[in-house]
C-alpha cells in the first residue's frame, strides 16, 4: 500500500464521517462502514474489501459501469471494514486511482494534460481523434462529462477551456467530500470523440456526393 | 521466494468498457499477490478500464516499479500502448529517483505451458491423453498482437512432450479454423483450451458457437456464460468434446506474473 496515501487519508477520514462520490464512510463499532450516501435502513452486510469490486462493477439493472465516476452506483448494501487500509483497497474498486489522485494533487505532484496533448499521442484506431474541432469537442465534454462526478483540470488546450459544462463541474469538492479528480480525457471520452470525428465524415462524404434521385 | 517489501507492481491489462469479464483475472491475480504480502504495493491499470495507464503511476509511492503486461503475446500493446502511455523507454526507464522496470507480458512465460497442460487436464479428468486431441485456440488475424504465433509455440512445446495423441492450434478467424475441429481431431476426445487472457465474449459465445455447442441466440453469453462449462462432456459430430475457461483466469498466473518479475532480475543483473 502507498504509505504517504493512507497516511493522509487516515488524517482526512479522522473519525468521520466523510465522503467518496456516492460512498459515505463513517465509524461503526469497532469498524468502518461504507455505503451508498443514499441508503439507510436494511442493507446487505459484506466484510471484505475484495467485496467492493463486484458492488462498484454492476449497476442497479445490471450493466457494466467502466467508468466507475459517473453517478450510478447500486444501492442496498453495506460493506464493514476492520481498518483504514482495508477501506483504501475498497475505495480503489469504488472509485479507481482517486484516492491516489487526490494525495498527488494535495502533494501538488498531479500533472494536468490537455485535450490536443492527449489526443496528438493517440495511435491506430484513435489516432483519427486529433481530427476533432474544438466545438465538437467542447459539446462532446457537455454531453458525456456531466454524467460523471470528476472535477475536470484539463482543457482543450492552454489558451482554451472548457466552456461547455457548468463552473462547478472544474472546481475540486471540499468539507466533507474528497475531491474526485480528471487529469486527463479518460477513455471512454477519446472513444466517443473517435464516434463524433467519424460520423463528421461520413456526413462529410454523403453531402459531398448525393444521392441522385431516379 | 521473493520479497519486495521496497518494490511496486503494476500489472497492466486491456480492460473492457463491454463488461467486467475483461479485466476480473487480472484483478484476482493481484488480489493473491496483495494476499501474499510480497511487494510494499500492487496495482493493476487497464487501457480501457480505470485505474487508467495513464493514471496509475500517480497513485504509487515506491521508486522501485515493476510493471507487467498481463497479455497473451508480445504486440501492439506491449510494444506501443503501454510504453507510451506510461511513457517507457525501455526495460529500464528512470524518471528522477524512480525506476520503473518493464517486464515480459504473462503469455510469453515458459509456465504456460504447464498451465495449458494443467487445464487441459482438470477440464477432462481421468480421460487419457493419449487418445485425445487438445487444440490451443487463438484469435488469429488479429494485427494487434502475435497471439497465433504464442499458440503454435505453445502446441510445439506440448507436442514435444509425447502425452497427447494429437496436438494443434487453431483460430476463430484463420485456417486452421476452429469451427472444423471434428474433423480437424484424429482422437474420439477433444479437450479445447483458449488460448486468452480472459474470459468474455469469445470464450463465451463465439467459440461456443463454432464449435455447435451454443447457439447463436444474442444472449447466450448472459444467459449461459460459465454454465457452457457445466455442460461438458459435449457429446457431438462423433466425438467427445470437453471445453475449458480461457487460460487467463487459471490462478497460477498469479505465479507467472512473480516469475516475470524475477525473470526481469536475472536477466538485468
Ligand atoms: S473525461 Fe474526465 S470528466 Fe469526462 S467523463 Fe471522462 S473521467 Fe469524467
Amino acid at each position: 500500500m502507498n504509505r504517504e496515501l493512507l497516511k493522509s487519508f487516515s488524517n482526512w477520514l479522522g473519525d468521520g464521517p466523510r465522503i467518496v462520490g456516492q460512498v459515505r464512510i463513517s465509524r461503526a463499532a469497532e469498524s468502518w462502514e461504507l455505503r451508498h450516501n443514499d441508503d439507510s435502513g436494511e442493507l446487505t452486510t459484506y466484510d471484505r474489501w475484495q467485496d467492493a469490486r463486484a458492488l462498484a462493477n454492476l449497476t442497479e439493472d445490471g450493466a457494466f459501469r467502466p467508468i466507475k465516476t459517473i453517478r450510478d452506483l447500486r444501492r442496498g448494501w453495506r460493506l464493514l471494514l476492520a481498518s483504514v487500509e482495508d477501506v483504501v483497497r475498497a475505495l480503489d474498486y469504488f472509485y479507481p486511482a482517486m484516492l491516489g489522485l487526490w494525495n498527488a494533487d494535495s502533494r501538488g505532484e498531479l500533472v494536468v494534460t490537455d485535450l490536443r496533448e492527449t489526443l496528438a499521442r493517440q495511435t491506430g484506431m484513435y489516432r483519427v481523434t486529433q481530427k476533432i474541432t474544438d466545438p465538437q469537442a467542447q459539446q462532446l465534454c457537455a454531453s458525456h462529462c456531466s454524467l460523471c462526478m470528476k472535477t475536470m483540470l484539463w482543457k482543450i488546450d492552454p489558451a482554451q477551456p472548457i466552456t461547455s459544462l457548468a463552473p462547478e463541474k472544474h472546481q475540486r469538492a471540499s468539507g466533507d467530500s474528497l475531491p474526485l479528480l480528471c487529469r486527463e480525457a479518460c477513455n471512454f471520452l477519446i472513444g466517443h470523440a473517435r464516434t463524433v470525428v467519424k460520423k463528421a465524415e461520413k456526413e462529410a462524404l454523403d453531402a459531398a456526393s448525393p444521392q441522385t434521385s431516379s | 521466494m521473493l520479497s519486495k517489501p521496497d518494490s511496486a507492481l503494476i500489472i497492466v491489462g486491456h480492460g473492457s468498457t463491454l463488461n467486467p469479464d475483461s479485466s476480473a483475472p487480472t484483478f484476482d491475480h493481484a488480489e493473491e499477490i496483495v494476499r501474499r504480502g510480497i511487494f510494499g504495493e500492487v496495482h493493476c491499470a487497464f487501457w480501457k478500464e480505470e485505474p487508467s495507464f495513464r493514471q496509475v503511476l500517480h497513485c504509487v509511492e515506491r521508486n522501485d516499479v515493476y510493471v507487467v503486461p498481463n497479455f497473451i503475446s508480445e504486440g501492439y500493446f506491449t510494444r506501443t500502448v503501454i510504453p507510451r502511455e506510461l511513457g517507457l523507454d525501455g526495460p529500464l526507464t528512470r524518471f528522477g529517483a524512480r525506476a520503473v522496470k518493464y517486464c515480459e507480458p504473462v503469455g510469453s512465460h515458459g509456465k504456460m505451458t504447464d498451465l495449458l497442460l494443467h487445464r487441459a487436464r482438470s477440464v477432462a479428468p481421468g480421460v487419457p491423453p493419449e487418445q485425445t486431441t487438445l487444440f490451443i485456440v487463438g484469435h488469429g488475424t488479429n494485427l494487434n498482437d502475435n497471439s497465433a504465433l504464442a499458440a503454435k509455440r505453445e502446441v510445439e512445446r506440448i507436442a514435444a512432450l509425447g502425452l497427447y495423441a494429437d496436438v494443434q492450434s487453431s483460430y476463430m478467424e484463420e485456417a486452421p479454423l476452429i469451427s472444423d475441429w471434428a474433423t480437424l481431431a484424429s482422437q474420439p476426445n477433444v479437450v479445447v483450451v483458449p488460448f486468452f487472457i480472459a474470459d468474455g465474449l469469445h470464450s463465451y459465445e463465439d467459440i461456443p458457437v463454432l464449435l455447435g455447442i451454443a447457439s447463436e441466440s444474442p444472449g447466450a453469453a448472459s444467459a449461459g456464460q460459465a454454465s457452457i462449462f457445466a455442460g461438458n462432456p459435449y457429446s457431438l459430430r462423433g466425438k467427445t468434446l470437453f471445453y475449458a475457461s480461457s487460460i487467463g483466469t487459471e490462478p497460477g498466473f498469479a505465479d507467472v506474473i512473480l516469475d516475470q518479475v524475477a525473470a526481469f532480475d536475472s536477466t538485468s543483473r
